[in-house]
């Protein structure tokens, strides 16, 4: 006897609740925007610049011990390894100018911006080796991400987020209509305020590694929305006459059981991320195992919901109603 | 769509046992295998294995101000040097993209001869190198009654920092790999930058100590007189000398102009000297030589400075004519030291100086960690989904899951043939697509219990499902392989390597969901003959 997941049939008038649905959506929103203008995103190396090192704690080496002995400056905390050793990391900006040595003193201003970051992590690296009595094989990570290069990651990285949104934009108008294109990137930015919203929520640090999670999420979200899309067209072909409310409904009931089995076994995959991937993939999880929920929530809610206000029909000009799409691949 | 003709199946078996060649050496150690068999592993990133990243860029002031510098001479040599005319007497000076040349001596009349120095100037200024449409290296310009400027075009800065980041890539894999045998890896990005990835490499100091040198080698005559040291000490430094000093030698004062400079030498070596201390050997070129043969010849019982970057390394005594090109340096050096310098030497003079901006060292023990937990919450995510495709679909989740394993092998595979580079991003990415994998089986089981539910019988339903969820298992994935294909071309880092493993995924997840769980599917429906899926 196999387990059922989910009901067979379902008839949850989704669309009647449509309101409280973009009501919540775009409260949650507006909250987002508030905590990123706030409180802000908590931007790693990649971003900010600066430096992040990590030592194994040992009996002699301990995040006190950094403290008080590296001192000025750095930020240290502990972290945890799947297999229970503890690290330090170290994190830090760039140092005074006192501490860099007479031959960072004689650079030009212009240069100095440019190699503080590289001066300070090359101090406090010797520091501590000299401190403690490390050699390079007891340093676990060390990066350092100069001024120029986090500005160009960053823009890179929303170059990229905008163009592929473009494209996804475009394809769904070129699949179904305006309406669905619309409503599936609306869903998209959406499912992404709301992450970034979460991000400053609880300070998860930002980094490339997070963006790839964030990609991942505008990824299932689209996946997502577009299955809903795809049954809503199929419906709406067989009832031409039905109102889109109830074309939906219908869509939505049907894809439901989908959406939960997908839902869980993305996330159990993710859940396998956070407990067993260890400290560098746990922020990046931890938003992918929101991004499921909230990407689910919108298809529902938000995304047709927006495509319901803007009509449901697949109708585009010199395009017949019953186009067959890849029928004929297989 | 429930049709396999023989040579379909065929296909598909060939493109899996592929999927397992290709994929295996990743699982066993293939060194005992016969020849035919591909034992190449998947390329780690060095967040798996640990070395350094290093990103360094050459900024075009630099590059154009070393190129001005060198035209200086030309300058120089082209306003002194005329049959019919007095030497153009003139000051040169470059100030980072510009030189200005202030002539000293005007005519009877009080004018000074611009027009004729230009004229001069031009005659040196050769064609801009490798451009085809023509057009001068530099630009001459009057600045003023008794000022030229010469400054760098566009066409022809862009040349020159090509070639310069050429010539840097060269040097840079020249020093720190002067054998060639390292798995190091350097690649240009945008017009003046160079990453370099050392897999294995604790330490970028070192690496930075290397590069950060300009390699800019002489040989230069000693002048020992006691009254010329005695006085550049007290300040007043003869004309056509310099007082320079090294870690062995001390101040000494040496002729500006080389006798020997770096393209004089054809390669330098770690050797060891008599008491068996490290020392560097170099070997001179056939000019090279001759001109040191010249002049030990006419600098007997003087001494001759060895000077890297301004700082002296050796001054030995010139006891007779030296022949053959020969030359070493010994020194108070430690192997490493002599094979880093010889390296150097070498590798010849930096076109400009080497900029660092980004630097990420991970060391060899974190990386196995990361490899370490993202295996095992691979295999612990691959077991979980895998229980829970099986509790709710039975026989048909036995097919996902025997689809969802070749879909990892076949992700390996193709990594494998790429030539892609496997990060930890990479790897939650091989995970993500465990979970979204199934997206296409559930996709399809779910479509078939619908069709059932509405009457069909097995096959009609199986048949429906499948031709009815293709479409939305094409629109939905190659939305997203959209998303993917744009972050590999316009991301970086960790963001490429997610996006390979997930693109790389769909594909795959499309062809072992779509083709090979329906051939499992049919082949069990003709040998069970159910009358009903249990669903």
């Amino acid at each position: 006897m196999l387990i059922k997941f989910w009901p067979a049939e379902t008839k949850i008038p989704f669309m009647r609740y449509r309101y409280v649905g973009v009501t919540l959506s775009i409260l949650m929103i507006i909250g987002s925007f508030f905590l990123l203008a706030t409180r802000g995103l908590n931007l790693g190396v990649d971003f900010a610049g600066g430096s992040v090192i990590e030592l194994t704690e040992s009996e002699t080496v301990t995040v006190s011990e950094v403290r008080s002995k590296i001192g000025n400056g750095l930020t240290v905390n502990s972290a945890t390894d799947t297999d229970g050793t503890r690290r330090i990391v170290i994190r830090f900006g760039d140092l005074d100018e006192s501490l860099l040595g007479p031959e960072f003193a004689a650079l030009s201003p212009e240069e100095k911006v440019e190699r503080a970051s590289s001066a300070s992590n090359t101090f406090v690296v010797n520091e501590i080796k000299s401190t403690f009595n490390l050699t390079d094989q007891d340093i676990l990570r060390n990066d350092s991400v100069g001024p120029k290069v986090s500005g160009e990651l960053f823009r890179e990285g929303m170059i990229a987020l905008g163009v592929a949104t473009v494209m996804m934009l475009l394809y769904i108008a070129f699949r179904y209509s305006w309406s669905y294109a619309i409503g599936g990137v609306a869903a998209l930015a959406h499912d992404a305020i709301g992450t970034m919203g979460l991000f400053a929520l609880l300070q998860i640090e930002f980094d490339l590694t997070t963006v790839a999670a964030l990609l991942t999420i505008i990824g299932y979200s689209i996946n997502d929305s577009v299955v809903v899309f795809d049954r809503i067209r199929e419906v709406r072909r067989k009832y031409k006459q039905m109102p889109s409310n109830e074309v939906i409904d219908i869509a939505t009931n049907q894809t439901l059981s989908r959406t939960f089995l997908t839902a869980g076994t993305t996330l159990i995959a993710i859940l396998a991320i956070t407990i067993f991937g260890g400290p560098v993939l746990q922020g990046m999880s931890i938003a992918m195992i929101w991004g499921i929920f909230i990407g689910t929530y919108s298809s529902i809610f938000f995304a047709s919901a927006i495509v319901m206000a803007l009509g449901t029909d697949i109708r585009r000009p010199g395009v017949p109603d019953d186009t067959p799409g890849f029928q004929g691949a297989s | 769509m429930l049709q396999f003709p023989a040579w379909k199946v065929l296909l598909v078996l060939a493109v899996l046992a592929w999927g397992v060649v290709m994929s295996l050496p990743n699982a066993v150690n293939m060194s005992g295998a016969p020849d035919w068999v591909p034992k190449k592993a998947v390329n780690l990133g060095l967040d798996l294995r640990g070395g350094v990243y290093l990103e360094m860029e050459i900024r075009p002031q630099d590059v154009i101000g070393g190129r001005l510098e060198v035209f200086a001479r030309d300058v120089r040599t082209a306003l002194a040097r005329t049959d019919t005319q007095d030497p153009v007497a003139h000051l040169a000076e470059v100030n980072g993209r510009t030189m200005t040349i202030k002539l000293t001596r005007a005519d009877a009349s009080g004018n000074f001869p611009v027009a004729d120095a230009i004229a001069r100037i031009e005659k040196v200024n050769g064609p801009v190198e490798g451009g085809l449409a023509g057009g001068k290296t530099f630009d001459v310009a009057r600045a003023g009654p008794d000022t030229i400027a010469i400054t760098v075009p566009a066409n022809s800065e862009n040349l020159m920092m090509a070639d310069a980041l050429a010539k840097t890539e060269t040097i840079v894999r020249r020093r720190i790999d002067p054998d060639g045998v390292a798995e190091i890896s350097i690649t240009r990005s945008g017009s003046n930058r160079l990453i370099l990835e050392a897999p294995g490499e604790p330490d970028p100091q070192r690496l930075k100590d290397l590069l950060s040198r300009d390699g800019r080698m002489t040989f230069n005559i000693v002048d020992d007189s006691a009254s010329s040291i005695a006085a550049a000490q007290a300040g007043v430094v003869k004309p056509g000398f310099r007082l320079i000093s090294g870690p062995t030698t001390g101040p000494l004062l040496i002729r500006s102009i080389p006798e020997i400079v770096g393209s004089d030498i054809a390669s330098a070596s770690q050797g060891n000297d008599e008491a068996n201390r490290p020392q560097i050997n170099f070997r001179l070129n056939s000019n090279g030589a001759r001109k040191f043969f010249e002049t030990t010849r006419s600098n007997t019982n003087k001494r001759f400075a060895i000077v890297l970057d301004d700082s002296i390394m050796s001054a030995p005594s010139i006891n007779e004519p030296i022949p053959g090109g020969n030359v070493r340096i010994t020194g108070d050096f430690t192997i490493e030291e002599a094979q880093d310098l010889a390296a150097i030497i070498s590798a010849g003079e930096m076109p400009a100086k080497v900029q660092f901006l980004d630097q990420r060292v991970v060391s060899s023990t974190l990386g196995e960690d990361s490899i370490r937990s993202g295996y095992l919450a691979a295999v612990v995510g691959l077991a979980l989904v895998g229980c829970f495709m099986i509790l709710a679909y039975g026989a048909q989740g036995v097919f996902a899951v025997a689809s969802l394993a070749m879909n990892i092998v076949l992700i390996f595979a193709s990594l494998t043939l790429l030539n892609a580079t496997l990060t930890l991003p990479g790897i939650a990415g091989i995970i993500l697509t465990i979970g979204m994998a199934v997206d296409a089986n559930v996709l399809v089981f779910e479509r078939i219990r619908e069709e059932q539910r509405n009457g069909r019988s097995i096959w009609t339903a199986v048949q429906a499902g499948y031709e009815r969820a293709l479409i939305t298992i094409l629109d939905s994935n190659i939305t997203t392989l959209f998303a993917a294909g744009i972050l590999y071309a316009l991301g970086s880092g960790p963001v490429k390597g997610f996006a390979v493993t997930l693109a790389l995924g769909i594909i795959t997840s499309v062809f072992t969901a779509f083709i090979f769980t329906r051939m499992l599917t049919v082949f069990w429906m003709k040998i069970a003959k159910p009358k009903r899926f249990a669903i």
